[in-house]
């Protein structure tokens, strides 16, 4: 069988090094090759969506070759319904983030380089099955976005890169040693014959905290999100978008991959505790978030917020929770990256990114205020955009088994609302009051080309999120039958009608 | 007497011949030829294919693993074999020569500029190395303390080569007079071993090795026993740069000449793990529950101290002085696991000397291979200046790091995995957060190189032009960068062939 996910991971290695290749004097070359070859990835990940067989239980493309025996190594590689739209998201993005960075001039091919190479890494981690290989692309992550941070970024980003590369660091760390000591237990490290061992409760207590604590830095759950504001902030646009949209989902995808699928019993557990940070997440991200004068800060801080939702949904453990987590980590991609994308742009414009700083620009720039709107109601959970359906889910889900966790999560529907509409109220309305303002561009057809996919994209999982829905439902239900078959718990199901349950998440 | 009798100690005699015919022929062909230094280098070459050669011939003996040799060639006297040559000295054997081999091409203008006394310094090479694997090919302990005599007392005059530098007399001076500490410490350990068993040879039917498998040791001689055991290893541990045995090797690996830093801490550290693993495991190997936990405290002092220490630090060749001691350390913990672990010991220590050789290379060409400072702020911008550097000292610092896809990693996990199914959890997550916290120090290079704009002109003795380069130096450099990439990705050829030392 061909080895699609192998091609596909490899494609953007491959892309790095002819990028690397171009030389010194043809360096104009360097952002449309990058750019053209970002495509080719996206072009093998919609294949694999295409070829994705629905309702089909467990893992396709499989593809596993012994890579070293004696320590039970195995090039071990798959999709399911819950990886298969982080791929086709992490896909989607890269290029839009590199056609975001035609600008960047401090050495193009490096930061090419160092793109491509970030894609092998986040495309790997969302495919390994052997949890070392799911660990090496886990962390290998981390330099290229180390790099993008601290060369490439603003202000403080020496602080910002070294802070974040050691926080998410020291988090592996701890995973680390929970996938040595699970593998010196069971024997493998392929994770669907871990799936065959039955691990004690205390045993899955520790490797629940160790592997736990590597993705709640990554996602972040409160109170591991200090690295994050920092890390957003001062990173470049790209960088940005990507953190948003990919890095962060790394650690809620492991959550549901590992923690919840290796480890039910602790899961069972630990959830009232998790879904508890994730309620304070969600909370303290959105009031930080309110009086935040910086606008890219502002963007970032909702990132704690909304992530505290997919983890809310996660921890619920009901199949609403859990696929309206999956779906809410795409949705979140699209439209916290639609507005990295388009703080970006006033960036470039204007070189600040302080909200007192605008004023009145809807006024100059249409355009650019039409889709900052639109993404800020699609942030916001608007109904008929995507994060609405998401959010909903999480609502519901999260009720059946946390009833006060989801009616405080619900205030930060309404806080979103607020942060999110302040801040467009003083970017957009009012009197230009700073008369740089004034002359300000509106966005030119390149600029909206590259927002558009994006809004494209949640404004169709907005009106028709059935397709992204019927890949999620099996493989999510899959994980809650297993935790179901290995412990002592039961998913809880709604007891009203079905077709009310249906009317609600809009199917 | 037959062709393989020698072969033992053929790379020895390669070894001592080519320093003898170094200093012979920069006598005869005066001080402005420079052919001595290319004698030296393939000499280091010859040694190297002849331990090649031992491996081959033992692979073609089949079950016959492992061959001993008395000094006259005869197996069975009363003292036991002198010399073994088995997988293991053959392969540690193959990894000295060519670490001093890569270290003296590496840094080949240090022999360009020393001028006439750059044969005193080749020769001393030579037998240096040479008296580094006499430590692991020896099967009897006093030959072994004559291999760490001979390699300790070259390295010894090669810390103090550069006299004009400040600090090198004082690095000579401290290297000497602490070694001399430990040799004495290791060899009265010696002493009390052979107080306690009656034997000095390790293999052979008198050996220790049978001792410790036949004799039910009397409860008085027990504690002399352990006494010299604990005692050698104190003295090993002073050539690891094993805390806190480790005070001397930030001040010589700064003081020394930087051209002559790679073969003193990449060679005495397989060296001196080889010797351990010798000892460890294949004299004292039954004793095994007796020295595992003086091995892990050694392992997590040693990680602790070297990585603390290296945090602070504001010169590279200190700070990577300070990591080699935590490399030491976890190195160490894999010895707690026994014999099985040897493949991940040799994997960890192979892969992290090739990177240490690379490192004190790129220190060779941008601070000057005789000076022995390396100010963080002659890195400055590196990558600017010249990127194929900045890139591979990256390389060498996310190697030691264990980032994945580098060297680095595979050494680390093979060893943790060894360590945790021994049962050491709470020494692998002791060693496992001072692995995270040492990427600190690690990506401080990084930093510096990539992210900081080039040296001020006005700060005085910073470099702001591309480093000079030789064309040793740079395939040095690239090599150990590849080998650091290659071996991250794909290290299964490497940990096979480990495999066989078992």
């Amino acid at each position: 069988m061909f080895p699609t996910l192998a091609v596909m991971i490899l494609l953007p290695t491959l892309a790095a090094l002819v990028v690397a290749l171009i030389p010194k004097r043809r360096s104009e070359l360097v952002y449309p090759l990058a750019l053209a070859l970002s495509f080719v990835p996206l072009a093998m990940v919609l294949y694999v969506l295409w070829a994705f067989e629905v309702g089909v239980p467990g893992f396709q493309f499989t593809q596993q070759v012994l890579w070293y025996e004696p320590l039970g190594i195995s090039w071990h590689v798959g999709v399911d319904g819950i990886s298969l739209l982080l791929l086709v998201l992490t896909a989607i993005l890269f290029p839009i983030s590199i056609a975001a960075s035609k600008s960047v001039e401090k050495n193009q091919k490096m930061y090419m380089v160092a793109m491509l190479l970030l894609e092998t890494g986040m495309l790997g981690v969302f495919v390994a099955l052997d949890l070392l290989l799911f660990f090496a692309f886990f962390e290998i992550t981390l330099v290229p976005m180390y790099l993008l941070i601290g060369i490439w970024g603003s202000g403080n980003r020496v602080y910002a890169a070294v802070k974040f590369f050691l926080y998410t660091a020291l988090g592996s760390a701890l995973m680390l040693t929970g996938i040595i000591w699970l593998g010196s237990i069971t024997g493998t490290f392929n994770f669907t014959q871990i799936l065959d061992v039955s691990l004690t409760s205390t045993q899955q207590s520790w490797l629940f905290l160790g592997f736990g604590i590597a993705f709640a830095v990554k996602v972040p759950i409160f109170p591991f999100h200090t690295w994050l504001p920092d890390a957003h902030t001062e990173a470049p646009t790209a960088g940005s978008i990507l953190l948003a949209g990919v890095l962060l989902k790394l650690g809620a995808y492991g959550f549901i991959r590992f923690n919840l699928t290796l480890f039910p019993d602790a899961a069972v557990r630990f959830a009232p505790w998790l879904a508890a940070l994730a309620v304070i997440g969600i909370i303290y991200g959105a009031a930080v978030a309110i009086v935040q004068p910086d606008l890219k800060r502002l963007v970032a801080y909702s990132s704690v917020s909304h992530l505290g939702f997919i983890i809310l949904g996660i921890f619920a453990m009901t199949s609403q929770g859990l696929t309206g987590g999956v779906i809410q980590m795409v949705n979140h991609g699209l439209s916290t990256g639609a507005l990295f994308l388009l703080v970006g742009m006033i960036y470039e414009r204007r070189h600040t990114r302080q909200i007192s700083d605008y004023g009145g620009i809807a006024k100059v720039m249409p355009i650019f205020g039409g889709l900052f709107l639109f993404s800020v109601f699609a942030s916001a959970g608007l109904p008929g955009l995507n994060g609405f359906i998401g959010e909903f889910k999480i609502l519901l889900g999260s009720y059946l088994r946390f009833p006060v966790a989801a009616v405080l999560a619900a205030t930060g529907v309404i806080l979103a609302a607020i942060y999110l509409l302040w801040a467009y109220e003083r970017v957009f309305t009012g009197p230009i009051v700073h008369k740089e303002n004034k002359k300000l561009l509106d966005l030119d057809k390149r600029e909206i080309m590259i927002v558009a996919p994006l809004a494209i994209l949640i404004l169709f999982l907005g009106i028709y999120p059935k397709p992204a829905l019927d890949r999620i439902e099996p493989a999510v239900d899959e994980v809650l039958q297993r935790i179901e078959q290995t412990t002592s718990y039961t998913v809880p199901h709604f007891g009203m009608p079905d077709d009310l349950v249906n009317m609600g998440v809009g199917e | 007497m037959e062709n393989i009798a020698f072969l033992p100690i053929a790379p020895e005699i390669a070894a001592l011949a080519g320093a003898i015919l170094v200093l012979m022929s920069a006598v005869a062909l005066g001080q402005e030829r420079k052919e001595w230094g290319v004698a030296g280098a393939i000499t280091l070459l010859v040694s190297a294919s002849l331990s090649v050669l031992q491996w081959l011939r033992l692979d073609s003996l089949g079950s016959a693993r492992e061959l001993a040799y008395s000094a006259r060639g005869v197996t069975e006297t009363v003292l036991g074999p002198m010399v073994v040559m088995d997988h293991f000295s053959a392969v540690i054997g193959i990894a000295i020569y060519l670490v001093a081999f890569l270290a003296l091409v590496g840094n080949w203008r240090l022999v360009e500029t020393l001028r006439s006394r750059g044969a005193e310094y080749v020769a001393l090479v030579l037998l240096a190395a040479a008296g580094l694997h006499m430590m692991v090919i020896s099967s009897n302990l006093v030959l072994l303390f004559m291999g760490l005599e001979t390699a300790s007392i070259a390295l010894y005059v090669i810390a103090g080569f550069a006299r004009v530098e400040r600090n090198s007399d004082e690095a000579s001076l401290k290297y000497f007079l602490l070694g001399s500490f430990a040799s004495a410490i290791f060899i009265y350990g010696v002493a009390l071993v052979y107080a306690g068993t009656g034997s000095l040879s390790i293999y052979g039917s008198a050996g220790i090795r049978q001792f410790f498998s036949t004799e039910p040791v009397a409860v008085i001689n027990v504690g002399v026993l352990l006494a010299g055991i604990a005692l050698i290893i104190v003295g090993l541990a002073f050539k690891v740069s094993a805390a806190p045995f480790h005070q001397w090797a930030p001040d010589v690996y700064q003081g020394a000449a930087s051209g002559s830093v790679s073969l003193m801490a990449a060679g005495v550290k397989i060296a001196a793990i080889g010797a351990l693993i010798r000892l460890l495991m294949g004299a004292f190997g039954s004793r095994a529950d007796d020295w595992a936990p003086l091995l892990a405290l050694l392992a997590v002092l040693s990680v602790v101290v070297g990585t603390i220490g290296a945090i602070g630090q504001q010169d590279l060749k200190r700070m990577l002085a300070y990591s080699s001691v935590a490399h030491a350390g976890f190195m160490l913990t894999a010895f707690v696991a026994g014999a099985i672990a040897i493949p991940s010991i040799l994997f960890y220590l192979f892969t992290y000397v090739i990177a240490l050789v690379g490192a004190f290379t790129v220190v060779g060409v941008v601070s000057g291979v005789r000076s022995g400072a390396s100010a963080f702020d002659e890195y400055n911008g590196l990558f600017e200046r010249s990127p194929w550097i900045a890139g591979s000292l990256a390389v060498f610092m996310l190697g030691m790091g264990g980032i994945p896809f580098f060297s680095g990693f595979v050494g680390k996990f093979a060893v943790f995995a060894n360590a945790i199914s021994a049962g050491y959890l709470w020494l692998v997550i002791v060693a496992l957060v001072a692995s995270i916290a040492g990427l600190f120090f690690y990506l401080r290079v990084v930093v510096i190189m990539f992210f900081e704009g080039p040296a001020k002109a006005e700060a005085p003795g910073t470099a702001t032009a591309a480093p000079r380069m030789t064309g040793g130096s740079g395939f040095v450099i690239l090599l150990a960068a590849g080998l650091t990439i290659l071996l991250g990705v794909v290290p299964w050829p490497l940990l096979n062939v480990l495999h066989y030392v078992l």
